[in-house]
């Protein structure tokens, strides 16, 4: 028998691997090459089984041809994908800020084990958890596809769904001078927050005399600070910036995961020594709470930003490969 | 004006004519091999690594029956339509036959309108 055509069998069988009727798909493709092969080629030598071979098809596509068009997740059910992974995530997201802020386990074996997260571990936490929540909500709606019953999937109707967000279709032209007038902005502040660094070795004061200034915080936490805020400032710049030249999601998305890695920076400085300023010690801890809940809740509004961004780009991708 | 790309569409009309031609045609016994070669002497092409999964199919569904043969110098898996085959048959051509007429009626219209 030759090796080309049990190779290319071999071949055919690894993409059908799963199927009873295997062996008898072979068998049946085997006698009908070999046929071929020698009424139209006089015998079935390697010349030309590769010629019948080479007629006959890609491996992969011969497979497809057997396997049941039955998608993993059908049609109805896909746009469900997007909608209760969103909605999933934000109660993870939830979740995630009160065991931040309040130091709490949340267990709900065994679907739940969220530990008392940290900040920067609250912020490495939130990718993994979407990543969880869309393989949980696409693993539930694979076993409806299959099931293959007419399940009606509850959704509440809301003002706006996250899946259905598009793209700005706003005049190119006009959109764009946006987006030119808001660099430009970004382009003075941070020149502007630059120029005080440089000056003055922090970006934050208690008043107004640039000539005598006064610093709101210490000397090494104010340096630390001002040069994350200027990194946040310089990332808004420059994604303005490309986005005069595109409107691709990934721009935004990457500049969220930017800012929430700044934000993340930011919510790791201590806090003690901050202030170069007198505060009275009571107000303290409401100050770090609130400076605390407030980065919080920025991180919160740019992770759904982001989640928003990867939604809109995966069903892009979904409609691309369908 | 050029010639339509009419490729896709033709795909798609092909699914269901093929059909109606494997069991019209396996009222005879046939293989694989012979089936592609009289369609081609009847001046249609069909695709083999279409036809073996649509020989499958109909199989599944009890239209049609195969058994090896293992007489020959190789071995050749013979096709024959089933009752039900026959009966599926007959519904499938006189769905065939009322879409041709629909057409046809269509056709004679618009000469009119022409």
């Amino acid at each position: 028998m030759s090796n080309r055509l049990e190779t290319y069998l071999e071949e055919i069988s690894h993409f059908l691997s799963g199927r009873v009727e295997r062996e008898e798909i072979l068998s049946e493709i085997r006698s009908h090459i070999l046929e071929k092969a020698a009424a139209e080629h006089g015998e079935a030598d390697d010349a030309a089984l590769d010629k019948v071979i080479a007629a006959y098809g890609q491996p992969r596509q011969v497979a497809d041809k057997y396997l049941d068009d039955r998608p993993i997740i059908a049609p109805a059910y896909r746009r469900y994908l997007f909608r209760y992974t969103t909605l999933l995530f934000a109660f993870h997201a939830l979740l995630t800020v009160f065991a931040v802020l309040f130091k709490k386990d949340f267990i709900l074996f065994p679907f739940l084990f969220m530990p008392r997260l940290g900040v920067i571990e609250a912020l490495m936490y939130l990718p993994t958890a979407f990543l969880a929540d869309l393989g949980v909500v696409t693993l539930v709606l694979y076993f409806i596809t299959q099931s293959g019953k007419n399940v009606r999937l509850p959704w509440p109707k809301l003002a706006v769904d996250l899946d259905e967000v598009k793209p700005p279709t706003k005049n190119f032209f006009l959109s764009r001078i946006g987006t030119a007038v808001g660099a430009v902005v970004m382009l003075a502040i941070t020149d502007f927050a630059l120029y005080l660094f440089a000056r003055h070795h922090t970006i934050f004061f208690v008043n107004l005399d640039f000539a005598n200034p006064r610093p709101l915080f210490t000397a090494a936490a104010g340096r630390r600070l001002s040069m994350i805020v200027i990194a946040m400032f310089a990332a808004s710049t420059m994604t303005l910036l490309v986005k005069l030249f595109t409107r691709s999601r990934w721009v935004d998305a990457v500049s969220n995961v930017i800012s929430l890695a700044l934000i993340g920076l930011l919510l790791r400085q201590p806090f003690d020594n901050l202030f170069a300023v007198t505060v009275p010690e009571k107000l303290l801890p409401k100050i770090r709470f609130g400076l605390k809940f407030l980065l919080l809740f920025i991180a919160v509004i740019v992770t759904v930003d982001l989640v928003q961004n990867l939604v809109v780009l995966g069903r892009k991708k979904l409609a691309k490969s369908a | 004006m050029t010639d339509p790309d009419i490729g896709s569409m033709e795909t798609e009309m092909n699914r269901g004519f093929l059909q109606i031609l494997v069991l019209a045609l396996l009222e005879k016994d046939m293989y694989g091999y012979s089936m592609v070669k009289h369609i081609e002497g009847l001046g249609y092409k069909v695709e083999e690594n279409t036809l073996y999964p649509l020989l499958r199919r109909l199989e599944k569904n009890g239209w049609i029956t195969g058994k090896w043969d293992l007489g020959e110098d190789r071995p050749r898996k013979f096709y024959a339509i089933t009752a039900d085959g026959r009966a599926m048959k007959a519904g499938l051509l006189e769905v065939w036959d009322n879409q041709n007429r629909i057409l046809n009626e269509i056709k004679k219209e618009n000469v009119h309108v022409q």
